[in-house]
């Protein structure tokens, strides 16, 4: 058991961590986060990306006991007092979320990417969320909507 | 509202979290259920022991076939899987026992720990072989492997062949499909409140459905089994059965143990168990006129429907409708025959057996054009079925619109097909590397359920006081948007806000049956039940305000946006809310039940005539696409897709059908390749079943069309299951026209396109490296040690300790981990800061060992000097992947595929390795000493990766080939950097290959053919022979030799080829300097 102390969603957290227990884990089952979400388990999905210390990351393949020190701000932080963010209205409006398993992780990966980059290219954002695999929607309506919430490029 | 542009209702809940799917359902005191499958595809069983099971800790119950009180067998209509077997197993996920522990871990290890022995059998895995009379039975209970045969005939075929002038044969075959739904299944079983029934919860399709397997199942009243569906994560037809399986075996566990218990699988479990698309292997003959129009078709088909039924008399059913397309042909002759195998069972997948028969008959059809030197879209307009036309089944086709025409029409227009057809036709004569192709394809689409079965639905609406509205279904909401279609019927006709109607899936206690949520009928006929029951509501709250607006008919009256006003005067107007106060006060129901049966069809099983669907949907999609010819890669640049949904009721819901379909089809057409050997699977996640990533779908322009049907609400009627049985019929005629040959089996892989068949892959990249005797029975982390060093020195302490391993990223370990039952020890190195860095001198650019592949691309020493480096690093593997794997990780692991292996290798790596008494360096090419296998000592980790920094310029050219367009493994890659002299002379170079041998190495032959020569003529015609005679004795035997030859052969010359004129142009510019 490792003993660590992590920052989620802003508060910090003590806890103790067996081995084998993943970030996913401690999300889902010690802090009650179940918006990430466990598709594949081995890295190819993305549905339980969460952003660590501002890196999208697969949950799944980090263990919890690696998290000492470390900031994680999962899809329970993208709202602030029930008010969506403008990404989270666009899923909606423009269809980029149908069954909404894969929704967490894309809206995470798509996050880490505009808290970074506030103005991607198109080729910019499918880097992003290439590690993001999605079944129902296929992919044009989360382009649609996270286009539709880049700030207007001035032109040159 | 019908047609307006609205977000989805229960878009809130998905975009923040909050939805609870199957397993995020916890309850107290649960516990976990896991599976113990069958260790073999086919055998009899001999015994079972669970005498060490029972034993382990936390251990509460473990069921076999004869603890299940009720129907041991069941099947929706032949009975003929037992959920837990106990007399054979038929297939590799079949399940012999189920146990319910404490924990999870505790049941995976004592689901390992039971004992099984059989009498094995010789799988029967080949359809061909299983048809014949001689092949063993695969359950030896029935007289046949043949599941069913249906037979359909209209006119007289031989009539037809001799009045045609041409006669093609052809075999079209067709793999199995994964659904890939998102969520894998999670089914929790909780002892009712009143303790006498079993409430049900989790990801369900079908939750009658499930309710009445698990009646007889445990031989329990239905009264007594609460079904309740949680928010699914997909389904596409495959939480279908496996529902109803996972429930039994919870629920019986639940009733053994008297507590809650959860079944959550794992991918691998998940992709073993569930059901597929069933593969056809599809002999097709058509006779026809010079001028292209079909006189005949005769059409055998089998379908491997797996160890078990299920819904192979359906999906048959349906693809003997369409086999011929939506064409009118006067004489048509159809067999079809569902086989049983011990492969993985296959049952309902999004387009039910129409994805299929559409390759198949749009295929044929294009090669008729092509004889008969027509236009793929005039053919399509000749043959096309239109209004009156009698379809295969000779149904009159005069009850609804018959749109192809206009489909074709459309498509073409959009798409510019003629023009583009004259473009790719002169981009191509060009020859080069790329062709260009585009290809149309098309279908029609019985709607719901037809002949297979009773088509009716329900819907429960209530109007609250408050003048809310709940709305319940008997269908349900499987992700594809069925309660802001239906949300939006009801407020259509009751003149409310979105937001006042609350639709959320309901118990089978208090639902009335609505039918299966299946065959693209939920807004058709469901649609229609909710529609019914607005009516009937809103006729009793007009009835008690009718007077005070002074009308008598509800046609005299206007309700929108919550107020109802008359017609006649529009200054009398009452709001929704008060005339539900009234209608309140005045003791007015204000529940309806809604109700809708499909209108009568009729067909004749013992000719396949009559009528098959009562009203039919058509489609048409045009791909346009880039192949590479040297590797026989195909990229979708566009897709232009036309569907007629009656009336979109949800537009953006519509449009979201018409671009999933697509790509799910195009998954199913290129890259989706269900590789199973033997009866075993070897491909059990999504490293290995390759599904389409947002780099691979091209774009997609959906073109709605709307015919109002005469049954639909509002005329709507179906978008699912069309959106993607088309394309890849489209795919493969855009590959003949750009290749010139016509393929006719699907998945068109890279390898499938360039040798004309398919390679199997073998077993996955980690189970190889894996050496553990007996297979784990849930792949999970189980046991692990993780020591935090502060620093290196205390890593190195800890290293030192027997079977302790360094890990970093985790990428490659912590997947490898979760196959294995032994107790692992990880030293956590990622953290370190000794590691962590990138830092250069005047000659050498050192990189930590824990530096990630996003650090490193990014890196501006390692852009400006090391391009290849940087290349492989942002080609390896997904973003989130990047950000955690290591380039020692990926040193250490030592795959054969390891994508930095190759530029560190051009660039002349030294590896600084640290213990805790030695510290020593190594070239990385004496590092690997093979496939999996470095010098590495037990006590060591890589420090640090030195790259001496190239002095002069240096000419340089990558190129890494995987199936998709990233998350790749490698295929093979080709890194090759050159320096030349002021001569144009090669002063040096160096040359490294990928994933082509055991592993990467310097090739040091070729390399010398090239140094102190021009780069021309017989230099490089010397380099290729002697790589080809040395790929041709390294692997010219294994599995993927013949292909990886001549890949890597064309990769290398036209990678020269680019060098050289990047060498020329450097020195032309240079001229005069």
């Amino acid at each position: 058991m490792t003993e660590i102390t992590i920052k989620v969603n802003n508060k910090t957290h003590e806890l103790t961590v067996s081995g084998s227990h993943r970030l996913l884990d401690l999300l889902r089952d010690d802090l009650n986060l179940k918006g990430t979400k466990e598709g594949c388990a081995v890295g190819e999905c993305g549905a339980c990306t969460v952003i660590l210390d501002g890196e999208a990351v697969c949950s799944c393949l980090i263990l919890a006991a690696q998290c000492n020190g470390k900031e994680v701000e999962t899809i329970e932080n993208l709202a602030e007092n029930n008010t969506l963010s403008a990404l989270q209205q666009a899923f909606i409006d423009h269809g980029g979320s149908q069954c909404g398993y894969c929704t967490p992780g894309v809206l995470m990966s798509t996050k880490a990417l505009l808290d970074r980059n506030p103005h991607p290219s198109e080729e910019e954002i499918k880097t992003a969320l290439e590690g993001n695999i999605c079944r129902c929607t296929g992919y044009v309506p989360i382009l649609d909507s996270i286009k539709s919430v880049l700030p207007l490029k001035r032109e040159v | 509202m019908i047609g307006e542009r609205k977000g989805r209702v229960d878009g809130f809940e998905k975009v923040t979290g909050r939805a609870i799917y199957g397993n995020d359902i916890t309850i107290p005191d649960m516990l976990h259920g896991v599976c113990r499958y069958s260790d073999i595809p086919a055998g009899k069983i001999l015994s079972i022991d669970v005498s060490i099971a029972s034993e382990m800790n936390g251990v509460k119950a473990i069921a076999l076939y004869d603890d299940v009180p009720g129907d041991k067998y069941i099947g929706p209509v032949r009975a003929d899987f037992a959920p837990i077997a106990g007399k054979e197993v038929h297939f590799i996920g079949d399940v012999v026992a189920v146990v319910a522990a404490e924990t999870r871990n505790q049941a995976i290890a004592a689901a390992g720990a039971i004992r099984i022995e059989y009498e094995s059998f010789e799988p029967v895995t080949d359809i061909e072989e299983a048809v014949k009379e001689l092949s063993r039975l695969v359950h030896k209970e029935y007289e046949s492997n043949i599941v069913n045969e249906y037979p359909l005939i209209k006119g007289d075929v031989a009539k037809g062949f001799a009045q045609s002038d041409h006669i093609l044969e052809r075999r079209y075959t067709t793999p199995f499909q994964e659904h890939a739904y998102m969520e894998p299944e999670s089914i929790t079983a909780v002892p009712d409140m009143r303790g006498s029934g079993v409430e049900i919860l989790g990801s369900i399709q079908n939750p009658h459905k499930v309710r009445r397997f698990v009646s007889q199942f445990l031989k329990m009243d239905m009264s007594r089994i609460n079904v309740h569906k949680s928010v699914m994560g997909g389904s596409f037809g495959g939480k279908d059965d496996i529902a109803d399986h996972i429930a039994c075996r919870a629920a019986l566990l639940c009733r053994m143990t008297g507590r809650p218990v959860q079944f959550t699988y794992s991918r691998e479990n998940s992709i073993i168990e569930s059901s597929k698309r069933h593969p056809f292997i599809m002999n097709y003959k058509a006779g026809f006129s010079k001028a292209g129009k079909i006189k005949a078709m005769e059409i055998d088909i089998i379908a491997d429907s797996g160890a078990y039924s299920f819904q192979t008399f359906f999906v048959t059913w349906r693809a003997l409708v369409q086999a011929t397309g939506p064409y009118e042909i006067e004489n048509v002759k159809t067999r079809i025959r569902g086989v049983y195998t011990n492969n993985c069972y296959t049952s309902a997948l999004r387009g039910f057996g129409s994805p299929q028969i559409t390759f198949a008959h749009e295929s044929l059809i294009d090669e008729i054009a092509s004889f008969c030197d027509l236009s793929p879209l005039d053919i399509r307009l000749d043959n096309a079925l239109r209004q009156n036309s009698r379809s295969a089944t000779s149904q009159h086709f005069k009850d609804h619109k018959v749109s192809l025409i206009q489909a074709l029409d459309e498509t073409a227009e959009k798409s510019r097909f003629i023009e583009k057809r004259k473009e790719f036709s002169r981009r191509n004569s060009d020859g080069g590397r790329y062709r260009y192709g585009i290809g149309i394809a098309d279908s029609l689409r019985g709607c719901s359920l037809g002949s297979e079965g009773v088509d009716i639905s329900s819907a429960v609406l209530t109007v609250n006081p408050d003048g809310s509205v709940n709305l319940l279904s008997g269908v349900c909401e499987n992700g594809s948007g069925l309660q802001t279609a239906f949300s939006i019927i009801a407020c259509e006709v009751l003149g409310i806000p979105l937001e006042k109607v609350y639709m959320m899936d309901s118990p089978t206690s208090c639902t009335p049956d609505g039918g299966p949520t299946v065959a693209s009928r939920s807004t058709l006929t469901g649609g229609s039940a909710v529609k019914d029951a607005a009516e009937i509501l809103k006729d009793r709250i007009f009835q008690v305000i009718k007077k005070d607006l002074e009308v008598n008919r509800s046609d005299e009256t206007s309700w929108d946006e919550g107020i109802i006003r008359s017609l006649k005067d529009c200054n009398r107007f009452i709001s929704f809310y008060s005339a539900v106060e009234k209608a309140v006060a005045a003791g007015v129901n204000l529940s309806a039940i809604g109700y809708f049966q499909g209108p009568d069809v009729d067909f004749d099983d013992e000719t396949g005539q009559g009528d098959a669907y009562f009203t039919y949907v058509y489609g048409c999609q045009v791909a346009e696409i880039r192949v590479d010819t040297y590797t026989g890669k195909m990229e979708v640049l566009r897709v232009t897709a036309a569907h007629d949904v009656g009336r979109a009721i949800h537009k953006v819901g519509v449009e979201g059908q018409i671009y999933g379909g697509v790509v799910q089809g195009m998954g199913y057409a290129i890259l989706e390749d269900f590789n199973m050997q033997g009866g075993m699977v070897k491909s059990e996640n999504f490293d290995a079943y390759l599904l389409p990533t947002i780099k691979d779908i091209g774009d997609i322009d959906p073109i709605i069309i709307e015919n109002p049907d005469k049954y639909g609400p509002f005329g709507a009627k179906s978008v699912g299951e069309p959106t993607n049985e088309i394309i890849a019929g489209a795919l493969a005629n855009a590959l003949f026209f750009a290749t010139g040959n016509r393929p006719y089996n699907l998945p068109l892989t890279m390898e499938q396109v360039y040798l004309g068949y398919n390679l199997k892959k073998p077993a996955r990249q980690s189970e190889q490296a894996h050496k553990d005797s007996g297979k784990k029975q849930i792949p999970s982390l189980s046991s692990i040690t993780l020591l935090n060093p502060d620093n290196l020195k205390e890593a190195l302490v800890m290293v030192s300790t027997p079977s302790a391993t360094p890990l970093a990223g985790g990428t490659d370990l912590l997947v490898q981990s979760r196959l294995t039952r032994e107790h692992q020890t990880f030293v956590d190195i990622s953290s370190l800061s000794e590691l962590s860095g990138i830092s250069d001198t005047d000659n050498e650019l050192i990189i930590g060992s824990a530096v990630n592949f996003n650090t490193l691309h990014n890196h501006a020493i390692v852009k400006t000097l090391f391009p290849i480096l940087a290349e492989a690093a942002i080609l390896t593997g997904s973003n989130q992947i990047r950000n955690r794997a290591t380039i020692g990780g990926n040193l250490a692991n030592a795959a054969p595929c390891g994508d930095s292996i190759p530029p560190l290798l051009i660039y002349g790596a030294v590896l600084r390795i640290v213990s805790e008494n030695s510290d020593r360096k190594i070239p990385l090419g004496d590092f690997i000493t093979g496939g999996y296998k470095t010098s590495l000592e037990e006590d060591e980790l890589i420090h640090s990766v030195i790259l001496p920094k190239p002095d002069g310029k240096w000419f340089w050219t990558y190129e890494k080939l995987g199936r998709r367009n990233t998350l790749n493994i490698t295929r093979v890659s080709l890194s090759m950097i050159f320096k030349m002299d002021e001569h144009l002379r090669v002063e040096e170079c160096r040359i490294v290959d990928g994933a082509l041998f055991s592993y990467p190495t310097r090739l040091k032959e070729i390399e010398k053919i090239f140094t102190g020569e021009e780069l021309k003529g017989n230099t490089v015609l010397e380099a290729e022979m002697f790589l080809s005679q040395k790929i041709e004795e390294a692997i010219g035997t294994r599995w993927s030799g013949i292909y990886k030859k001549p890949v890597f052969l064309n990769i290398f010359r036209d990678n020269l080829k680019s060098l050289i004129e990047e060498i020329n142009d450097d020195r032309n510019n240079h001229k005069g300097e």
